[in-house]
């Protein structure tokens, strides 16, 4: 009969049988637990992935002025004990009637990516693997697109006859689609124009990463490594400091140095002077002057409405 | 309270401990999941100790198949609500029985859905960071928190409504309206905003023109009306299938007790079946009278076989004492349908409606059955009581009928076509203007600047769904035989089209017009893997749960017994009881 045997039917359970019973249970959980321990074990080296203060750390925006005090010695704490240096870390706040504004002069730029290595070197970038703010295109003459941009261009001498050279950077929008689309608000935009991300709020989603329209900002897809002899111990919280594995960053305009009243180190190595920086709310400021007397300057991308402080202009 | 608190523990635990009852099939299944899924959990665990650099994923293409495999199950997961449809608004009485199933199908999809999310986080030890009050919701703005909280709703929904529902048929109570219908239409709307939300996830990204089209939510709905069902119709065949418990010529050997003539019922046997029944009280002195005339009492051996599929009669049966088990044959095997205890009733459908019968029934213990003809049974029903829950019995059974399957393959047939119609529409839109906007899908269908890794992936995508399209509209696919191939077909295209062809060349060129292809890493790969192989350990879970229960195997009534033998066996997959 195919039928389920009745109650009546099923044999009495022997203590023999519950014996071999309970013995193949206790088999079975066994190798579960191993097993299961088994496919954990690569967490032995998680290492310093996080510690209890970091990850109860509040959010940038909810910390009062002693809990930022705890959490700059942290930091300080932890960089000096991978480093073997002792940092200086600020929380620098933005000044007063101050907005900063970028201008590119693409006349003048050669291409020599001099901008990329020194903002790797002063942002304290990952050397391996390699992460860079600034992205330079090389540029067929009478042209803007920037799919005919060629971005490993390897010449022994620039400028390349017959090209032109565009740096891209985060552009600093006045409407950033990557602040919009931050699950968890870990990054936003301050008062002087300067889009800032809370490296210890970051979940990792790289949302803002597909939302960017200029392919600036870039993810810690595993442990940055800087050689300790190169680490820049001037260090902002929502700046330069070290990065954590798994999180988002991209320019801040330098904010260690520009918020304290000095240049990006882009602007201060670029040989030719095609870099430009300023307060535009400062009518008597440089970058006041030139977007105030450049007939032509461009943002780019503009027809996307993100509105960039990042201007982009010629000589002739 | 107490009482009804420790029956929802006893509820559990038995749902629990049931879940490790089978034959060596069941732990065959089960073990090579849990491997998989072990596998899996390995791979991540290198994941998080070394980064996302593990995975093929860049700057460059920053989202790969974790999002992928999420994008498409989230649609699988709103499909659910395709068979809720025709049952709650149109009264569809076929795939009324089978809601459950989408449902659960539903839950395990949005597991599914949130493991891909979470994999694919770069710091999972800050997703608290996400949550409203503790963390920093950006709610509006954000479409991602969105998605987390239709995702996470849906999952409360979906789980209310089957936990709901079962827990009722566990406890063989009507479930109050009140307490799951508005959920049901709260889940419809729902399941269509989980997938819109996550369309607008792309959508909204202008600088992707490639997602930043509004064709993108239909397409996704389109897509998802037809994988999702197509998903279901294979699922109902394997759980047809594994529920079967033996052939129909081995059912003919029982002794057939259908014209034995009994004795006269009396009065007493009403009364008998009242304590079974509460409902029987309501009915009054004088129709009980009048309901006697023809109806009697019959004694049953285990085996005997009461009523015939196939076989016309007029009498409808009520179980006194012991068991009677009700089997359907559907495709050459025979499946538990319902149970019948003390106070349950059953032919009542064939004798009310003047049909064939719609299944066969068996005694599974020697027992006592009252026999009533039709003109008893409607006597019986004039009272409101009692005809309230004989209605509400009826639709107390486990039927996946070739019919239900056809109302889901006009489901399927139609999205479908709607699909390919959305397809067609974009790729002319991409390519007819020759704007630069088009690369993306350049890249997708023809290659760019020498790249072309997704170029035989979508062709063969296409290829599926056109050749899925022309069966279905056929009526070949009237065959069950074609209607899978059509399914499979418009799965594994759609999967291909709306995963990898829709997330990865969003990413490619990237917004300063570099060309970067991406291809998953074998880790990543074993991390997906792991996650699908999760998905299947719960819904199997879940159907191991919820097939007794809705075969009445798994009942209050039974408390108590040890699970997997006697009146609670349901061996899994039940063919394996055939064997003499």
């Amino acid at each position: 009969m195919p039928l389920p045997e009745p109650t009546a039917s099923v044999p009495e359970t022997g203590s023999k049988n519950l014996d071999r019973r309970s013995f193949l249970r206790s088999t079975a959980a066994f190798a579960g637990l191993t097993a299961l321990a088994t496919s954990l074990s690569p967490l032995r080296e998680l290492g310093d992935y996080t510690s209890t203060e970091q990850f109860l750390q509040k959010y940038y925006k909810e910390l009062t002025p002693q809990e930022m005090k705890q959490v700059l010695e942290r930091i300080t704490n932890e960089v000096e004990h991978q480093y073997g240096i002792r940092p200086h870390v600020r929380d620098l706040k933005p000044m007063d009637g101050v907005e900063f504004v970028y201008a590119l002069n693409l006349t003048r730029c050669i291409g020599c990516r001099k901008c990329v290595h020194a903002c790797v070197a002063e942002n304290n970038q990952s050397r391996s693997p390699e992460i860079q703010y600034i992205r330079v295109l090389k540029m067929p003459h009478g042209s803007m697109d920037v799919e005919k941009g060629d971005h490993t261009y390897d010449d022994k001498e620039v400028p390349d006859k017959g090209f032109f050279y565009m740096p891209v950077q985060c552009q600093q929008c006045k409407n950033p689609p990557c602040v919009k689309v931050c699950p968890v608000n870990a990054t936003w935009q301050e008062k002087d124009g300067i889009t800032v991300i809370d490296y210890d709020w970051c979940i990792g989603c790289r949302y803002c990463e597909a939302a960017c329209p200029y392919w600036a900002r870039r993810f810690n897809f595993t442990k940055p490594e800087i050689p300790a002899d190169r680490l820049n111990p001037e260090m902002a919280y929502l700046g330069n400091r070290p990065r954590k594995q798994g999180v988002m960053e991209k320019c801040h305009f330098c904010i260690q140095r520009t918020r304290v009243g000095k240049y990006p180190a882009c602007l201060e190595v670029c040989p030719v002077g095609a870099r430009k920086f300023g307060n535009i709310l400062d009518p008597e400021s440089e970058i006041s002057y030139i977007l105030r007397t450049k007939r032509i300057f461009i943002q780019l991308k503009e027809e996307m409405g993100t509105n960039p402080r990042f201007f982009y202009y010629f000589d002739k | 309270m107490i009482t009804a608190t420790r029956n929802y523990l006893v509820f559990l635990r038995r749902c629990a401990n049931i879940a490790f009852v089978g034959d060596w099939r069941y732990y065959l299944w089960m073990g090579a999941l849990t491997v998989v899924c072990l596998l899996g959990l390995n791979a991540y665990a290198k994941q998080l100790v070394h980064g996302l650099v593990v995975t093929g994923m860049s700057d460059e293409v920053s989202w790969g198949v974790y999002i992928a495999n999420f994008t498409f199950l989230v649609g699988v997961a709103a499909a659910a609500v395709m068979m809720v449809i025709p049952v709650y608004i149109y009264d569809n009485e076929e795939l009324h029985d089978l809601v459950i199933f989408g449902e659960l199908l539903a839950v395990a999809a949005i597991i599914m859905c949130l493991a891909f999310v979470t994999v694919d986080l770069g710091r999972p030890d800050r997703f608290w960071h996400l949550i409203p009050g503790i963390g920093q919701m950006n709610f509006p703005r954000s479409m991602l928190s969105w998605d987390v909280l239709v995702l996470n709703g849906y999952l409360l929904l979906n789980v209310h409504i089957c936990g709901y529902l079962l827990y009722c048929r566990y406890q063989k109570r009507k479930p109050a309206r009140w307490f799951y219908i508005p959920f049901v239409f709260i889940a419809i709307v729902w399941a269509i905003s989980i997938h819109t939300v996550t369309a607008f996830l792309y959508v909204g990204l202008g600088g992707r023109p490639f997602w930043n089209a509004s064709i993108v939510g239909p397409r996704f709905l389109a897509s998802a009306f037809t994988a999702g069902p197509a998903l279901i119709i294979l699922a109902l065949q394997v759980v047809r299938r594994v529920t079967a418990g033996g052939s129909a010529k081995e059912l003919a050997t029982g002794t057939d007790a259908s014209n034995r003539s009994g004795t006269s019922a009396s009065l007493a046997d009403f009364y008998q079946l009242s304590r079974e029944l509460p409902e029987m009280a309501w009915v009054s002195i004088a129709d009980r009278e009048r309901a006697l005339a023809g109806a009697s009492v019959i004694d049953v051996a285990a085996g005997d076989i009461l009523l015939r599929q196939g076989t016309t009669s007029h009498f409808a049966f009520f179980v006194l004492q012991g068991r009677v088990v009700v089997k359907k044959e559907e495709g050459g095997l025979f499946r538990i349908t319902r149970t019948a205890r003390p106070g349950d009733q059953f032919g009542e459908v064939s004798a009310l409606h003047g049909t064939a019968r719609e299944a066969t029934a068996i005694a599974e213990e020697p027992s006592r059955i009252l026999r009533l003809p039709d003109t008893s049974l409607k006597v019986l029903m004039e009272t409101r009581e009692m005809e309230q829950i004989v209605h509400a019995r009826m639709t107390e059974r486990l039927m996946i009928t070739d019919r239900s399957l056809f109302i889901l393959r006009s489901i399927v047939q139609v999205s479908m076509i709607i699909n390919v119609f959305l397809l067609v529409c974009e790729v002319f839109k991409e390519f007819y203007s020759g704007t630069t906007h088009g690369a993306s899908a350049k890249y997708l269908f023809l290659g760019l600047e020498g790249h072309h890794a997704l170029v035989p992936w979508i062709w063969s995508a296409i290829g599926f769904n056109l050749i899925a399209m022309v069966i279905l509209v056929l009526p070949l696919s009237k065959s069950l035989k074609y209607l899978n191939v059509a399914c499979v077909l418009s799965i594994v295209g759609i999967w291909i089209e709306k995963g990898m062809g829709l997330v990865i060349p969003g990413f490619i060129p990237t917004p300063l017009g570099a060309v970067v292809d991406y291809l998953p890493s074998l880790n990543e790969t074993l991390v997906c893997l792991g996650i699908w192989a999760l998905g299947l350990l719960c819904y199997t879970i879940f159907l191991r749960m919820a097939v007794p229960i809705l075969q009445g195997r798994l009942t209050k009534a039974n408390e108590g017994r040890p699970e997997g033998r006697g009146d609670t066996a349901v061996p899994f997959p039940a063919a394996a009881t055939t064997k003499p």
